[in-house]
């Protein structure tokens, strides 16, 4: 027991309290708000538009020149030809203006005529209409429609 | 008495619309004419990120703004307002992983960098940062008004999100319910199983939420037991 004046009452300050949950705390605050910096420059501020459709790509098409892009149009119906290497087809935008895709890669489950679809890759020259894609995205609709509506059901349960 | 019945009604309701919902997505609707069966997640996807988005945060944010009015300030509008954040932690979560599960074979990846699906990510890492902010503070009144700030603030993400498919191109699909011009582009026992799962998620959400506010509510009756414990323990220990 160490010796100490009993009588002694002046004020001492009080020990310092370690607080290292509330360090660990705002160590995930700091964590937490790079992360959402990093987010924001990956996905937001690079590139607010995921992707150009055939008609803002043809407007801005001496711009690009051959500069890797996201182009969006929908798959014409009768030119898909399915390589070994991918898919080769004609997109066509809103306008009517038609892009001729050579993609390599496997294409989506989805992947068919008169989809919408997006792919990424680049024009082959600066002045060529003929796009080189590295992956195709499928980008369905809003619409939800029954795939055999005039189906009846059978007494049996079966549907024909 | 209406409350009572409806307090005790609300769980077995959840859990029989959830069924219906279930039972319906599953077996009863028919696949999609473009997706097929992928179009099942129609019933999980959008009710669980409305719940996450709409319901559960907008919760969070009402009871931060209320608490932060003077005339409606109160305790109980901090807790639910936490436990309403809690959840919504949870669907934001769930959004994200249901959405990956349709893009993987829709779209052929699990995540596109779109505005859509970053700023919902964004949203997510807000709810962690209020999580973490509500424990950075010893003080309740404190870390009550500045976790109500951050809420009211994070908040803002929300209508960025919404709009987002219409302000940007996106790989995210646009409204199917709630379209510009009001037409629903879902149809038959299509809609009707969309809008019993948004029902039956929003139940859960209402149920998790009661639940978890009476966590809530005993883990503040339990510190302040601990702490009269605890002087009481010091009190024996000074006498001896």
């Amino acid at each position: 027991m160490p010796s100490a004046d009993l009588t002694d009452l002046t004020p001492v300050p009080a020990p310092e309290v370690k607080r290292r949950g509330r360090g660990r705390t705002i160590g995930v605050l700091v964590v937490l708000a790079l992360a959402v910096l990093a987010l924001l420059s990956q996905g937001l501020l690079h590139s607010l538009n995921y992707f150009e459709t055939i008609d803002q790509a043809m407007a801005a098409r001496a711009k690009l020149g051959t500069t890797t892009i996201r182009l969006e149009g929908v798959v014409k119906p009768h030119s898909i030809d399915r390589t070994s290497s991918g898919a080769s087809f004609w997109m066509t935008g809103g306008h009517g203006q038609e892009v001729f895709v050579n993609a390599h890669g496997s294409p989506p489950q989805l992947f068919q005529a008169d989809i919408p679809v997006v792919v990424e890759g680049h024009f082959t020259s600066a002045t060529s209409n003929d796009f080189y894609g590295t992956q195709i995205l499928v980008k369905h609709t809003a619409s939800y429609i029954a795939a055999h509506p005039k189906r009846v059901k059978a007494p049996n349960g079966s549907t024909r | 008495m209406i409350k009572t019945l409806s307090q005790r009604l609300l769980g077995p309701v959840t859990l029989v619309l959830l069924v219906l919902t279930f039972w319906l997505g599953l077996w009863v609707t028919p696949p999609d004419k473009i997706q097929g069966n992928l179009a099942r997640m129609l019933y999980v996807h959008p009710a669980i990120a409305w719940v996450a988005l709409y319901v559960s945060f907008g919760t969070a944010a009402i009871a931060s703004a209320l608490y932060l009015w003077q005339r409606t300030r109160s305790v109980v509008m901090d807790r639910v307002a936490y436990c309403a954040m809690e959840v919504s932690t949870v669907f934001i979560i769930l959004t994200l992983i249901t959405g990956s599960i349709w893009g993987r074979p829709t779209w052929g990846v699990w995540w596109a960098w779109d505005a859509r699906l970053t700023s919902t990510a964004i949203l997510g890492l807000f709810e962690l940062a209020y999580l973490a902010l509500r424990r950075a503070n010893d003080d309740p009144e404190l870390r009550a008004r500045r976790c109500a700030v951050f809420a009211i603030i994070a908040a803002i993400n929300v209508p960025i999100i919404h709009f987002s498919v219409d302000w940007w191109n996106t790989l995210h699909q646009g409204a199917t319910v709630f379209t510009e011009n009001g037409n629903l582009l879902v149809h038959g026992i299509m809609l009707w199983t969309l809008f019993i799962s948004l029902f039956a998620f929003t139940l859960l959400f209402f149920w998790l939420l009661r639940a978890r506010y009476r966590v809530e509510v005993l883990r503040a009756a339990r510190y302040d037991v601990a702490l009269d414990e605890a002087l009481a323990q010091r009190r024996r220990e000074g006498v001896r």
